[in-house]
């Protein structure tokens, strides 16, 4: 986890690509963009959880849904503020997240990725009928107030935010608390045997996670304007988002970027050859054979081909 | 001498299988003690309720003067006593300087993320069991079995634990690695660690001991020097054989 010269000139070249864009494409393209954006955000949060301690959550659509519903409900239906309404449902996401699924920390294994899956699916059926005057019921929510006017402020407002998350992440992971975390991945027992709660350090990488998720649900629900449940607590969403960390590569910061804009594009590409449901089954071809060849996803096929051109040089 | 380690009527049941069948032993400061048994007898058992990873269904372990049986593993390890296991558990994806370092890491969030890695430390530890510079950044899954037996000997000591439990420390070794870990043992010895120690491999760990005792079904035959134990009938039948 040394950091080297290339991966200075990655992020670089990667954040000067992304601010430059809205130079070279069109609107379309950018709104595709700000998509991946918001996915690489919920990646990451993924990340900071399941890529480094192993526990799979299969709940994080439940956590970014607290957070869009929460600045919602707050903004329409008791006129807060947005600079009021987001932090609120960041705090929200992370005490909601805490209560529910914490508990789920203690289980291992497979039996986690189950709690999870069923508290995501639990919501799904509960917010359109509990207190539907608040949450709009199957309706959702509409017009929600707007951060930004226009796809290139919308864009770069999606890019910093996604740049901001990514340098937080990468940052908290530099730490011994990124080693001891990547440890727990490897060998939770071994780590409890070195004198650390294990506990403590998921619970605090599901708060890290959660804050993420609740920050990305809340800016992503202002940017579409209308939220409904099938948007958030939906199981194409959960897959979304850990197929974009698995082939962009799990526990790394760029991964889960890289993954995110590959797979939102991929499907943008395929849709006017196969407008139906059919392109996911192209999309879940090509990052199966992607897997297939590097379980570390896209990060370490350009990592070693970066070996490969040094060797040739030298 | 006082005592590091006081074991009282421990009990430990699974079911209708008692593992621990009312155990009671001392371990002095800056002794080394072996506990032999044949395979099943509930050695690894005793290590795991002395450590916390598993609840004693009665009795009382005292650490340093006081009761421990309460404690989490992590505040057991924090008083200063750790084990070493069977089979090594190294993070394998890790190199050899970030397994150490996290046995170095302080049990605290805020610590962990604002305090500074001590590289010269980490440097320190892997050398004082035997890593040369050049295998600090090796990954764990590079390692020989007797370098897993050394490095998790080094994440215990980063731990800052004095009185050290090792479960088959030489399992797996060829003779040069269990002279090399005996080595080790020695000196650390020399260094005033406390050692209670479980072994199959009797010859290479008699040297390495002050007494031992033997238990069968989680009940204590013998204690003494090594050569009395060895010398019990009872130990003799259940532990070689012998009728």
């Amino acid at each position: 986890m040394n950091l080297r010269p290339h991966h200075f000139i990655l992020w670089i070249a990667f954040i000067a690509l992304m601010l430059l864009m809205p130079q070279f494409v069109g609107n379309g393209t950018l709104r595709t963009m700000i998509f991946a954006c918001y996915l690489a955000i919920f990646a990451i949060s993924w990340d900071i959880l399941s890529g480094r301690t192993g526990y799979l959550s299969f709940g994080h659509p439940f956590l970014v849904g607290i957070g869009a519903y929460t600045t919602a409900i707050l903004t329409r239906r008791y006129g807060f503020p947005v600079e009021a309404s987001i932090p609120i449902a960041v705090l929200v996401t992370m005490v909601g997240g805490l209560i529910v699924l914490l508990p789920a920390l203690r289980i291992k294994g497979s039996y986690f990725a189950l709690v999870t899956l069923a508290v995501m699916e639990l919501m799904y059926q509960l917010v359109p009928v509990v207190r539907p005057d608040l949450t709009g019921g199957t309706r959702g929510i509409s017009r929600l107030p707007a951060l930004t006017r226009g796809a290139e402020n919308g864009y770069y407002l999606a890019v910093c935010l996604m740049l901001a998350v990514a340098l937080f992440a990468w940052l908290l992971m530099r730490t011994r608390l990124g080693t001891a975390l990547w440890a727990i991945g490897m060998n939770e027992e071994s780590v409890r045997g070195s004198g650390l709660s294990t506990t403590r350090l998921k619970s605090f990488a599901f708060l890290v996670s959660a804050f993420v998720a609740g920050l990305g649900g809340a800016f992503y629900a202002h940017y579409l304007g209308t939220i409904t449940p099938r948007a958030f607590f939906d199981i194409n969403v959960l897959f979304q988002i850990i197929v974009a960390v698995l082939i962009g590569g799990a526990g790394t910061i760029l991964g889960p970027i890289i993954g995110a804009f590959f797979m939102v594009f991929l499907l943008e590409w395929l849709r006017p050859f196969l407008p139906g449901q059919e392109r996911f089954f192209v999309y879940g071809a090509i990052a199966l054979l992607i897997y297939m060849y590097q379980p570390r996803g896209i990060m370490a096929i350009v990592e070693s081909g970066w070996v490969r051109v040094r060797g040739a040089r030298q | 001498m006082t005592n590091a380690l006081e074991i009282r009527n421990l009990v430990k049941r699974f079911g209708g299988l008692t593992a621990t069948n009312n155990l009671s032993f001392d371990l002095s400061q800056g002794e080394s003690l072996g506990l032999i048994g044949p395979n099943g007898a509930g050695k690894t058992t005793v290590f795991s309720q002395i450590m916390g990873e598993l609840r004693q269904t009665s009795g009382t372990i005292t650490f340093q003067g006081q009761e421990i049986s309460a404690l989490s593993t992590p505040e057991r390890i924090a008083r200063g006593i750790s084990r070493t296991y069977q089979v090594p558990r190294p993070f394998a994806e890790l190199s050899v300087r970030e397994n150490i370092r996290v046995g170095l890491m302080p049990d605290s969030l805020r610590s962990m993320i604002f305090g500074v890695v001590d590289h010269a430390r980490e440097t320190e530890i892997a050398q004082s069991v035997g890593f040369v510079p050049a295998d600090l950044d090796r990954p764990a899954s590079e390692l020989a079995m007797g370098d897993l037996r050394k490095l998790e000997f080094a994440r215990t000591l980063a731990t800052g634990a004095r009185v050290l439990l090792l479960d088959e420390v030489f399992a797996g070794l060829t003779t040069g690695e269990i002279g090399m870990i005996a080595e080790l043992i020695q000196d650390l010895r020399g260094r005033g660690f406390t050692f209670l120690m479980v072994s199959h491999d009797l010859p290479a760990m008699e040297p390495l001991i002050d007494r031992a005792i033997a238990i069968e079904r989680g009940t204590l035959l013998a204690q003494g020097s090594f050569k009395d134990v060895l010398a019990n009938a009872d130990v003799r039948a259940s532990y070689l054989g012998e009728a």
